[in-house]
């Protein structure tokens, strides 16, 4: 598996999912249970987008970032 | 009088060289073009401050699909067509939404959201819904941009669901709006140099969703599904009937080659692509016009289970004549692509192998050994086209009429 979601987002993912059922127990074809599952859907974006984030980032090239003159960093184009 | 472009190469201290450099500089340069003017009398040089440089003016793309379905992987094939990579805005919002290349802008219209997370789920609507949007701004700023203005963007931050302090936005030469409702304001969508819908099915979408969330705390199977049947009214209703303004369409489908497969690994991914646009011309496999049925797996091409199938052929869609071009199944080795690549026509291309190359460049990202991949990278190619066209356009009608 790769990074998990920050646990941030996640928190308010799981508390989403919740409210949207609670919602949605009275009448499935209101706005209001809608609304619920759309910011469900909008926090898994999110938090996917966020997971997309922490996987790019090698750990490396991020110290490289901060310290290019270093001997495993330096690159030469000639 | 001389016309100043981005293909005209002027002299370092020319006011125009910034504008061929950067789209990004060119208020400010107008603004220094002008002052310098109004004073040039007493400045040395002053004459060549009395070049009137036309504007670059940015192109306007617009891409709608529905949340989670590839925007921003269709995003990044994108801007590195145009080469270079795209970036948030340095110095900003951590959360902001804009991403910034060499040429190109991307915004989200999440950002337009006229009510804030909270505002939606008191007046019970989605961001689906056009009450939650306010297409007023988008007009006046799309429309800013596209005569070269730049714009103070509100922020939506998709984390916190609050509208943050807005953001400064510059002209870039390819400015692309991407969201859900990019062709639904017809004042918009009248601004829009050419438009793209990703549509997925709801079986891939159901697939696609399960794999992104299921690992999350909380979401279940069920819970999935109840979101993406929440949603379904407000998108059928907002979303999907903006296909039909799309200058080209990106359908997914399940499959046709496994049966009963429901796994939406193995793709049947649709180019559909409308005639008579103007700069745009359609590709087509071996014959424009004819309908074909390729399977390219044979003596000269060895294919794994469940091989691949590509058709094309003329068809109507919303009334429309267009042209569509499939791929069906999956590709293993790189060979295969470049062996589809050299029967189809029409890709703008500059050179032999440009689409192979592009997508082996991001042979990591999702939808490179399907259809999804092929078919963005060869829109991205179209879209270099269409840009390179109308800046030609756009810089030799000026000149004629300079001579007169």
């Amino acid at each position: 598996g790769g990074p998990s979601t920050p646990p941030g987002i996640s928190d308010k993912m799981s508390e989403s999912i919740k409210e949207a059922q609670e919602a949605c127990s009275e009448d499935s074809a209101s706005g209001e249970c809608a609304a619920a599952w759309d910011e469900v859907e909008e926090l898994s974006a999110a938090a996917s987008h966020a997971r997309d984030k922490l996987k790019e980032s090698d750990p490396l090239e991020n110290y490289c970032k901060e310290n290019p003159e270093t001997d495993e960093c330096r690159t030469y184009d000639s | 009088m001389a016309i100043c472009s981005a293909h005209t190469t002027t002299s370092l201290r020319s006011p125009c060289t910034t504008i061929s450099n950067t789209g990004l500089r060119q208020n400010q340069v107008i603004l220094f073009t002008t002052r310098s003017s109004r004073r040039g009398s007493t400045r040395h040089g002053a004459r060549t401050f009395q070049v009137s440089c036309t504007a670059e003016k940015p192109i306007i793309i617009g891409l709608a699909a529905d949340s989670g379905c590839g925007k921003s992987t269709f995003m990044r094939r994108l801007t590195s067509v145009f080469g270079g990579a795209a970036e948030p805005p340095k110095g900003g919002n951590p959360d902001s939404n804009t991403l910034i290349s060499d040429t190109t802008t991307v915004i989200c219209l999440d950002d337009y959201h006229s009510l804030d997370r909270t505002g939606r789920k008191e007046k019970g609507v989605t961001a689906l819904d056009p009450k939650a949007n306010d297409f007023d701004l988008m007009y006046e700023q799309v429309k800013a941009i596209k005569e070269g203005k730049a714009i103070e963007k509100p922020i939506y931050n998709h984390v916190t669901g609050l509208l943050d302090p807005a953001e400064l936005i510059q002209p870039p030469k390819i400015f692309v709006i991407e969201g859900l409702h990019p062709m639904y304001d017809q004042r918009v969508r009248d601004l829009l140099d050419f438009s793209i819908y990703l549509d997925i099915s709801n079986e891939v979408k159901f697939a696609w969703k399960i794999q992104r969330d299921m690992a999350e705390r909380g979401h279940s199977l069920e819970s999935i599904k109840a979101s993406i049947e929440a949603r379904k009214p407000d998108f059928d209703a907002y979303i999907d009937p903006q296909k039909q303004y799309a200058d080209a369409v990106i359908e997914v489908l399940p499959t046709l080659l496994i049966p009963d497969d429901n796994e939406g690994k193995v793709l049947r991914v649709k180019l559909i692509m409308k005639e008579g646009v103007k700069y745009f011309n359609p590709v087509y496999l071996f014959d424009e016009g004819s309908s074909i049925s390729w399977i390219p797996c044979g003596r000269k091409l060895t294919c794994s289970y469940p091989g691949i199938k590509f058709s094309y052929g003329p068809d109507t869609y919303f009334g429309q004549e267009v042209s569509v071009l499939e791929m069906d199944g999956q590709f293993d080795r790189l060979d295969e692509l470049i062996y589809v690549e050299s029967h189809l026509s029409n890709l703008s291309t500059k050179f032999y192998g440009e689409v192979t190359q592009q997508m082996l460049k991001h042979s990591d990202f999702p939808g490179s050994n399907n259809g999804t991949g092929l078919f963005q990278t060869i829109v991205g190619l179209k879209i270099r086209d269409l840009y390179e066209q109308i800046i030609a356009e756009r810089a030799g009608v000026p000149a004629e009429a300079a001579k007169v």
